[in-house]
């Protein structure tokens, strides 16, 4: 890591992280014994050990090759390592999270263990954690590809990985010890979002001044869709966010929003953060290295464009279909319906786009379980957006809303989609990345292929059916117009369910744990093919998301 | 400043709309564009061509 | 010359991100803005009064322990949400909630109108351990807020970042807001009586979870659940009045 870099560039980085100590003297000693306090640590540790690691090769001899002859690569590497250590963890709290839905003693009498402080760790650990470190190490390796151009930094790229993961590490450790800004998939509080943005700015720069050195004249759409994932969350991360501290040494801040204005804002956030988090940066994935692994351009590039401007324009008014029935004003709840149903358009343009490239392929998609990983995500991406097209119709939305039918549509596109998607792009990456010639085992990514795929289904199936009955239990009536079951009558018809489900989303952790194995080996084995430059950063697969 | 409620919504109904309608044409032009057509197709090739070396 | 080729390059960068922020913006400008005039045309509250400080403290600690996520505070205007739950919740019931908790998940019923619904021994019993009492419930125990005392003295700064934020607390409020969590929550206490001088008559001064010689987060939380839809009665006095049922209100 550090070996790359020039000497003033080892003292601007040192300089950095003392700075970052120094906010994290700051916290503590402002926080005391708030959970402020807890993080001023946190951020002292984190920053110091990686101060550690810079002051400890700071004399070690300069990089001697021409740096801009080659690719950036390092910061990929340790970005696929991070994010499936946050995958393993943040599927580990799902599996714990929903085994606590059936077995409700599994919070062992501690208040860091109950559902309500464990559930936001899995929302984050695998959105923010997995997802994001995913999201920044393929933009990283996407963006150089197709621009034939070296990034444009040799320490922001550094600054916008370890920033990012003390982010989640932060909002992490928070839920933990009761710090929430009760915001769903953005409960991170005051000074973590402050920090984003501030590492959100960086990445936005280094982007697109690494764009600006591209060789080639034009900007391939899987930039564009990494693009939109980096300003429209900027965007949206702010505006969701703002917010007053009760004062500089409390954890505790107030929404500057209230009411029906809070919620029309949260779930405009909420539903964009389904948009251009979980759909448009992998969009990106899918639009690169679904092509390269198929070794076939993609089906029709003008499509591509239409349903990037599709996604982007319509995703961002779908939010109210969240709010259906509230006391949101009727026509914002039917405009978030119309756009809803407008935007089934250009997502099956694009899962379309996907599925006709791997046309005249198929026997490749037979063979090639990677491959074959992408194909499923384009299928679930085409199933999972019609039914959250379906979903938002307001008497569709009357029964499932407020049932395990959200959750379930909600894992359709996580784990079918998303999850799936980003196992695909890294299997192709990783051996690229550590210059292999394929993954250290076919048969493992095989095992993967099959342990997510059940688990994805077992998952949705228990879901669907929880979320339908309980809905219809809610609205039934007895002859003389009484309602039939008490809440209580609906919930004891959940239990087998939810022992699915959580069968379901072992089988999927498993799969996880399976990929981090085969990647670590891939990454360690046949040193002979390593080239030059590469750093000791190779061998840290796995290293904690606390580094 | 005394904007009213309902002058909002009408503002919001109408105008939306046809911001739509002008980007959609916008996008549709842009993407179907003769002079457009090489720099997609060398565009959507490009990819499939792996050097591991950045362009001098 | 390569340096202006460079820059048409950049700019069609820039063109793109532009393009972008332009594709992304309208939709959550059109939709979100009309909402800042909605006291124009929803329904008022002349009764309707803040919480107090052991309230606010108490909804604190439900947004901190994630209530949120298994329970709702809305109900819609549909036919069964509004027999089982009661009247359908208007948008001025939450005008002072920062954030607003409707929730998005019922692994639990909605407990919008769940104020005085159950007694404080009920819920204390309920929230230590809720299978004593619904034994099929898969709700986690809370015997833990008994156990914490609560944390008083900043209530004061909570209540004035508040204000700034538009909620009607007064300079008097602000100043007794340590001592009105306690008076609260101590009903034989002299501090008992400022509460209700302050936050009116029908504010619930109880010994909440049974015990006196101290505060604790289960008082809080107790207290924050048993005044949930009981603010203002706006909704069940428009509802009387005979307005729509099923199809939204407002706009």
């Amino acid at each position: 890591m550090v070996a790359q870099l020039t000497s003033s560039e080892r003292q601007y980085c040192a300089v950095i992280l003392i700075l970052m100590v120094i906010v994290g003297v700051a916290m503590a000693a402002l926080g005391k014994s708030d959970p402020l306090g807890v993080h001023g640590v946190i951020v002292i540790v984190y920053s110091g050990v990686l101060l550690y690691l810079v002051l400890s090769a700071f004399y070690g001899p300069e990089p001697q090759e021409d740096r801009q002859a080659s690719y950036y690569d390092d910061p990929i590497k340790v970005g696929i390592a991070l994010s499936m250590a946050w995958a393993v963890f943040g599927m580990f709290m799902g599996v714990w999270v929903a085994s606590q839905l059936a077995w409700p003693n599994l919070a062992f009498d501690a208040a860091w263990s109950t559902f309500g402080r464990l559930r936001p760790t899995h929302t984050t650990g695998v959105i923010f954690g997995f997802g994001g470190n995913a999201l920044i190490a393929t933009s990283f390796h996407v963006v150089q590809r197709t621009s034939r151009a070296r990034l444009a930094g040799q320490i922001s790229p550094w600054f916008v990985l370890f920033g990012f993961n003390l982010f989640c590490l932060l909002a992490v450790s928070g839920y933990l010890i009761g710090v929430t800004q009760s915001k769903e998939y953005a409960e991170a509080e005051w000074y973590a979002d402050l920090w984003l943005v501030i590492v959100w700015v960086v990445y936005f720069i280094l982007y697109i001044r690494t764009l600006a050195r591209r060789k080639e004249p034009h900007i391939y759409v899987a930039n564009w869709y990494y693009l939109a994932f980096i300003l429209v969350v900027a965007i949206l991360h702010i505006v969701n966010n703002l917010a007053i501290p009760v004062s500089w040494g409390h954890a505790k801040s107030y929404t500057i929003w209230a009411g029906v204005q809070d919620a029309m804002v949260q779930w405009w956030y909420g539903h964009n953060a389904v948009a251009f988090f979980l759909t448009s940066g992998f969009l990106g994935m899918l639009y690169y290295y679904l092509p390269v692994r198929a070794g076939r351009p993609i089906f029709s590039y003008r499509l591509s464009i239409l349903s990037f401007w599709g996604i982007t324009f319509f995703y961002i008014w779908v939010g109210s279909h969240h709010l259906h029935y509230t006391a949101l004003p009727h026509w914002v709840q039917n405009l978030g319906m119309t756009f809803s149903v407008m935007l089934l358009v250009p997502s099956w343009a694009s899962a379309g786009n996907a599925l006709l490239t791997l046309n005249g392929a198929w026997h490749k998609v037979r063979d090639d379980a990677t491959l074959r990983f992408m194909f499923v995500a384009a299928v679930f991406y085409g199933l999972a957006t019609f039914e959250g097209s379906f979903l938002a119709i307001r008497p569709v939305n009357s029964l499932s809303h407020y049932t395990d039918w959200t959750i379930g549509h909600v894992h359709a596109g996580a784990l079918g989609w998303v999850a799936l998607i980003t196992f695909g792009s890294l299997y192709t990456l990783v051996p690229a990345l550590w210059k292999r010639p394929a993954m250290y085992s076919a048969t493992l990514v095989e095992v993967h292929f099959w342990l997510a795929l059940a688990g994805t289904l077992i998952y949705v199936f228990a879901m669907w059916n929880s979320g339908i009955i309980q809905g219809l239990m809610w609205r039934t009536y007895t002859e003389d117009g009484t309602l039939t079951y008490s809440f209580v009558d609906t919930l004891v018809a959940m239990y087998p369910y939810y022992i699915a489900r959580a069968f379901g989303g072992l089988l999927f952790l498993l799969g996880a744990i399976v990929a981090c194995y085969n990647i670590w080996m891939t990454a360690r084995g046949a040193p002979a093919a390593a080239v030059v430059g590469d750093g000791p950063a190779q061998s840290g697969v796995a290293p904690a998301p606390a580094e | 400043m005394d904007v009213s409620h309902d002058t909002l919504v009408a503002l919001a109904k109408s105008w939306g709309l046809f911001y739509l309608i002008a980007f959609a044409v916008a996008v549709v032009i842009y993407a179907y564009r003769p002079a457009n057509r090489a720099r997609f197709n060398a565009a959507k090739k490009d990819i499939l061509e792996q050097d591991d070396r950045p362009w001098r | 010359m390569p340096e202006l080729f460079h820059r048409k390059l950049e700019r069609t960068a820039i063109g793109l991100v532009l393009a972008i922020i332009a594709a992304a913006s309208v939709g959550g400008i059109v939709e979100i803005a009309p909402l800042f005039t909605i006291h124009q045309t929803v329904e008022d509250a002349p009764d309707m009064r803040v919480y107090t400080p052991l309230e606010l403290a108490g909804r604190n600690i439900y947004e901190r322990e994630g209530c949120y996520a298994c329970h709702s505070q809305m109900i819609r205007t549909l036919r069964d949400d509004v027999e089982r739950y009661g009247p359908y919740s208007l948008a001025v019931e939450s005008k002072y909630d920062h954030p607003m908790l409707w929730g998005s998940k019922r692994t639990g019923p909605d407990l919008a109108r769940v104020g005085g619904k159950y007694s404080d021994f009920w819920q204390v019993a309920h929230l230590t351990n809720p299978r004593s009492v619904v034994p099929e419930s898969n709700m986690p125990a809370y015997a833990f807020l008994e156990r914490t005392p609560l944390e008083m003295d900043d209530l004061g700064q909570h209540l004035a970042v508040l204000r700034e934020l538009g909620v009607p607390y007064t300079d008097d409020m602000i100043a007794n807001a340590a001592r009105d969590a306690y008076g609260q929550a101590t009903p034989d206490s002299d501090f008992a009586t400022g509460v209700v001088k302050r936050y009116g008559e029908a504010t619930d001064v109880s010994a909440f979870d049974g015990v006196t010689t101290e505060v604790t987060e289960m008082d809080a939380l107790v207290a924050y659940l048993q005044v949930l839809g009981r603010l203002t009665d706006a909704a069940s006095r428009e509802q009387a009045a005979g307005a729509p049922q099923v199809g939204g209100n407002g706009g």
